[in-house]
């Protein structure tokens, strides 16, 4: 009886203990895990991967070479712009699905503007971005501030709409100045584009703890025609199912799983300047799986936050389920016992 | 007249809006939106101070007061006055005082209160989480299927399986789960039109508040 009560029974704090070891364990000594990679994230990363220079020049050139005049030509006229609307306590989860999001653009020299209507989530887009170009810079490129992204901040909630539904005109007009002040006309990567509204900007991608991407499927999407796609936190995934079965939603990547799946494709195609193929995604070259091995130190720890992550989760969902099934085991015997002294 | 007038204000704004959301003529799409948007512009900063006046108020009172736990919203006072001046002296960018604030206190702390959901979660699921009906033992069949397809170990488990737990975890999203989900979203889309089509004809009142 004692066996059965204590299955049922066991104090919390040791419940505690056993989650906190088995989440912190795997973080200290990371060990590699396969990622496998869903169509939402696949779906994302194309469409990202599509406004790339790289891959514009490669479509049209039938010789196959493609010069760094012809890259910066094509660079004119696409970019992405990236909402964020969550505060400091669910970075954990949708902070590496931005880096990895930030630095597919900059290696595939995607232009893209950063946006917030949160106030603390100004503090995350600066980490990003100096994560994010702190690190490529250390390899010799130059990332400069205004001409291969711009960084429009924080503007106030009251404000949203407005500018949602004016950046189907002009982004400069709406949103008037970035979170330096400059104001966006002056900035390269406006003034010596074609960069002006949803026409060239065709992709929001916005992550939330919430349903706020939503706004951007019913004002921008059903107005302009705004591709969007969403980063969620893992328990706001199923809600947006609906949207990505109607294509409302043209990708998402949720939580901790959806980010290392990014990173994941980040490592093996863009990093090794390719574009996305499925064939290659199932059968990569060694070139390709090179910067899988999160346990070597072939990609810096902050561009694999979400794959050492997904380790510690694994275990905690394994553990999680032990506990569930030693909770219903302890119940059953204790209603067979009872059951037999009826 | 204290309802009166908010009523008003929101009748005839609603209306414009939906006017502004179905006339294509260029007086209401162009002059009377940048029209509104400045008028946006220049509200937001009164919400701004509203804010603050109303936060300090609060907290000077409590300290005043020495009411329980008054040393909280002394923290938070300083934390207003200490996070703001270094905003304000030396901005918000990287490499800043306010970006050293956010990444050594806030980020630390916040993600330290949401990660105590794991710990109570599994407790929870461990103390609570039991076959006791056929509802629950589905609910409990799927959740453990979700779990395992959505972790690398869980899948590497499930591979000496017969069964293959991404296909079947992949299934649950996309079929039950999205079936729910557009069924809650139609209730509520219809609710949202029935609820805004009562405030705009005056109906619906609770939004301006109780009593006189």
């Amino acid at each position: 009886m004692n066996f059965i009560k204590n299955l049922q029974g066991l104090d919390r704090r040791y419940v505690f203990v056993f989650i906190a070891v088995a989440i912190i364990m795997p973080l200290i000594f990371p060990f590699n895990s396969v990622t496998y990679t869903t169509t939402p994230v696949e779906n994302l990363y194309q469409l990202i991967d599509s406004y790339s220079p790289y891959v514009r020049a490669d479509d049209l050139n039938e010789d196959g070479i493609i010069s760094e005049d012809e890259v910066d030509a094509f660079k004119q006229d696409r970019a992405i712009f990236m909402d964020f609307y969550h505060d400091a306590s669910t970075m954990p989860e949708l902070f590496p699905m931005e880096v990895a999001v930030m630095r597919h653009c900059i290696y595939r020299k995607v232009p893209f503007f950063t946006f917030t209507i949160m106030e603390i989530a100004a503090p995350i887009i600066e980490e990003a971005l100096s994560v994010v170009t702190d690190e490529i810079q250390k390899t010799g490129r130059v990332i400069e501030r205004g001409k291969d992204y711009i960084n429009i901040g924080y503007k106030p909630a009251a404000l949203y709409l407005p500018i949602l539904l004016g950046m189907g005109d002009d982004i400069a007009a709406a949103v008037e100045t970035d979170t330096d002040g400059n104001r966006i006309e002056n900035l390269p990567m406006y003034r010596d584009t074609a960069i002006r509204n949803y026409t060239q900007m065709n992709l929001v991608y916005e992550t939330s703890g919430s349903d706020q991407g939503l706004s951007w499927m019913v004002y921008a999407r059903s107005r302009f025609g705004v591709n969007v796609g969403v980063g969620l936190t893992a328990v706001m995934a199923a809600d947006q199912y609906p949207y990505l079965q109607s294509g409302q939603c043209a990708g998402m990547t949720a939580g901790l799983k959806g980010a290392a799946e990014y990173e994941n494709l980040v490592d093996m195609f863009a990093m090794n300047n390719i574009t996305f193929s499925k064939g290659q995604l199932d059968n990569p070259t060694e070139k390709m799986l090179a910067n899988l091995d999160i346990t070597k130190d072939t990609v810096p720890s902050k561009f694999k936050m979400a794959r050492l992550g997904m380790n510690a989760q694994s275990v905690a969902h394994i553990l999680i389920i032990i506990f569930i099934l030693l909770g219903n085991i302890g119940y059953f015997l204790e209603k067979k016992k009872l059951n037999k002294n009826l | 007249m204290k309802k009166n007038i908010p009523l008003a204000i929101v009748i005839i704004l609603g209306f414009i809006f939906v006017g502004w959301t179905f006339i294509p003529a260029k007086w209401m799409q162009d002059d009377f939106y940048t029209a509104f948007i400045e008028f946006t512009k220049t509200m937001s900063p009164f919400a701004v101070v509203l804010g603050i006046y109303s936060l300090v108020s609060m907290h000077y009172s409590r300290i005043r007061m020495k009411a329980p736990k008054w040393g909280y919203s002394f923290v938070t006072i300083i934390g207003l006055v200490v996070t703001a001046t270094v905003g304000f002296v030396y901005g918000t960018q990287s490499g800043t005082p306010a970006q050293w604030i956010f990444r050594n206190m806030m980020m630390p702390i916040s993600a330290t209160m949401f990660s105590l959901l794991a710990f109570y979660m599994a407790t929870a699921a461990y103390k609570s989480f039991r076959a006791r009906s056929v509802e629950a033992t589905v609910l409990l069949v799927a959740a453990i299927i979700i779990m395992l397809g959505q972790v690398p170990l869980g899948m590497a488990i499930s591979k000496t399986w017969p069964i293959n737990i991404l296909d079947i975890s992949q299934w649950i999203m996309d079929v039950p789960n999205l079936a729910s989900k557009r069924g809650i979203l139609l209730g509520v889309g219809l609710g949202s039109v029935a609820t805004s089509l009562k405030i705009l004809l005056g109906i619906e009142r609770t939004y301006l508040g109780g009593g006189d």
